[in-house]
């Protein structure tokens, strides 16, 4: 089987959330010594692209885009072992996380997924994250962006409290903030100063991509 | 601006009007006043949600000074759940969740039971309800919402492990589905035998988190049970989806339920899919801008549904697509209750 073809198979794996198959398939990638960063970029990445494209259309939901993330994590299983990491390129590199007061986080999830699978370095702080995490995890990887979620009214503040304390100690240049979630509006995106505002997964990765130049 | 009058009839006379095609004062509105009670009353939502008497007291207070149409109780989306089994935490002004859900494998399904009419805190609602019946029940009706078969399933197994399911292993999601709603249905016989109206809510049924396709395989089966189940009772029911329900509201209607409350769904739409079939309830997004105001954009967005929705039948009840948060600045309330009263008055002779 060609690469190309191989590639193509893997990414329908991932599309139609068949793991058994992403996994042998990207065991043939491995016996055929493709290298697995392209493996993973031309085909796991291409069907989580594609994932994406039909979360956004409405044709995919939680449900399917979970499973299909599964799939690319069994052909990722497969290959990582082989990865050689200084073949890939620097990475967009993100901390996220669901503001102090809330649990919700299937929304985040979701981001962290589509950001992942589309090769950015996340950083996942989970649910009910004390403000100054976002802070102190940014610093310590030197990350490009905050990006904080909420489903709730009575925890939005605290997005506004993180970029506060950015600015008080002068650092606030130094990261992209992206706020997304249930109530966030980018009226209210703006009125706290966060610099992005992204209302689903799929224009999470797009709106990241465009800010850092590297949207293919 | 059209000038404010004060209310001829009372709810209950509205209420009764709006059900008959009776003439009626005024349009009918009511914002999901639920927890937000306690914050009006000055109460934690805790003692709220764990205390009849409590939680009474609050909407007499909130009714009192709001006048709206409908007195609906709700205390979080997980009480089914904890009265089939699930702990839950209680923080002391957030409504309660759940951080640890039982289900972790099919065989767990022996670590909860069908829960029956008194158990978990559904007494609180009875308790409740009794003392509101005797100092309001001539005024005005009741609703009592809960979380209905799948958005329970979803907090006993874990929202995201249950969707997965729904493609690994259906047949568990439907066994946990049919305990689910044989639970709900022991809770309606007791609220319908206490002349309150009940409310299915199905948050993780919504289009923000299952296609319309899963949404017809797992959830609307229980929710068309639950409702036949209270027709069948003689009683009147709602279904309520918050979140994005665009695709999914001639589905909702299908259910039979006779009022339609719904959050995110293009007005336009809900029209066309429930016409004749359902009353409409909704749906000012309390985090836009009853959130944000300022008051004259609350009038606005209230005014311009009730001008959409004037003509529509079986009838348009204004509300908010979703229960309110507490920092939701009450002049925000006001000014809702504000529209009705102006823009929403309707000819009327005693």
């Amino acid at each position: 089987m060609s690469k190309e073809a191989l590639f193509k198979d893997i990414a329908n794996a991932v599309v139609d959330m068949d793991a058994d198959s992403s996994t042998r398939l990207c065991q043939t990638s491995i016996e055929q010594r493709i290298a697995p960063y392209e493996t993973i970029t031309g085909g796991l990445m291409e069907g989580m692209k594609e994932v994406s494209r039909l979360y956004e259309e409405e044709e995919y939901f939680l449900p399917e885009v979970l499973m299909s993330s599964e799939a690319m994590n069994a052909g990722l299983d497969v290959l990582n072992p082989h990865l050689d990491k200084s073949s890939m390129g620097q990475p967009i590199k993100v901390v996220i996380g669901v503001v102090e007061g809330d649990t919700h986080d299937i929304g985040k999830n979701l981001v962290r997924i589509m950001t992942e699978s589309s090769g950015m370095e996340i950083y996942d702080l989970g649910r009910d994250v004390p403000l100054e995490k976002f802070i102190s995890k940014a610093e310590e990887v030197d990350a490009d962006v905050i990006a904080m979620s909420t489903l709730m009214t009575s925890t939005m503040d605290g997005m506004k409290e993180v970029i506060d304390r950015l600015k008080q100690r002068n650092i606030r240049d130094k990261y992209k903030v992206m706020v997304g979630g249930g109530p966030i509006s980018p009226r209210f995106a703006q009125r706290i100063g966060a610099d992005l505002y992204s209302k689903d997964a799929a224009e999470a990765v797009r709106t990241l991509k465009t800010t850092f130049g590297k949207e293919q | 601006m059209p000038a404010y009058r004060e209310d001829i009839l009372t709810p209950k006379e509205r209420f009764d009007a709006f059900l008959t095609g009776a003439p009626m004062d005024r349009m009918l509105c009511m914002p999901l006043v639920t927890s937000y009670a306690a914050k009006i009353a000055g109460r934690t939502i805790k003692e709220y949600q764990q205390s009849g008497k409590t939680m009474a007291e609050c909407h007499v207070v909130a009714y009192d000074k709001l006048r709206y149409d409908l007195i609906y109780l709700f205390t979080n989306c997980s009480y089914v759940a904890e009265a089939m089994g699930q702990p839950l935490e209680y923080p002391d002004d957030e409504p309660a969740s759940c951080p640890d859900p039982i289900i972790k494998s099919e065989a767990d399904l022996a670590k909860i039971r069908v829960a029956g009419a008194d158990d978990g805190l559904f007494p609180v609602y009875y308790e409740a309800i009794d003392i509101l019946k005797e100092k309001l029940g001539d005024q005005v009706y009741m609703t009592v919402c809960f979380s209905g078969p799948l958005s329970t399933a979803a907090t006993l197994r874990d929202v995201e492990l249950f969707v997965k399911d729904t493609y690994k292993a259906p047949e568990f999601c439907h066994k946990l589905l049919r305990m689910c709603t044989d639970s709900c249905k022991n809770f309606i016989a007791k609220l319908v035998a206490k002349g309150v109206i009940p409310v299915i809510l199905e948050p993780i049924s919504s289009g923000s988190i299952l296609s319309p396709k899963m949404y017809d395989a797992f959830s609307a089966p229980y929710s068309k049970e639950l409702v036949d189940y209270t027709h069948g009772l003689g009683s009147p029911v709602a279904l309520h989806i918050c979140g994005k329900t665009n695709k999914i509201i001639g589905k909702m209607a299908d259910s039979g339920a006779n009022i339609i409350s719904f959050d995110i769904c293009d007005l336009a739409i809900a029209k066309e899919k429930v016409a004749g079939r359902a009353v409409l309830l909704g749906n000012v997004t309390p985090a836009d801008v009853l959130y944000m105001g300022p008051k004259e954009d609350v009038k606005k967005v209230c005014e311009d549904a009730l001008e959409f929705m004037k003509d529509y039948k079986p009838g348009f009840i204004l509300a908010t697509g979703c229960e309110l948060p507490k920092k939701i600045p009450y002049e925000h309330l006001e000014a809702m209750m504000e529209v009705i009263r102006t823009t929403g008055v309707l000819p009327y002779a005693k």
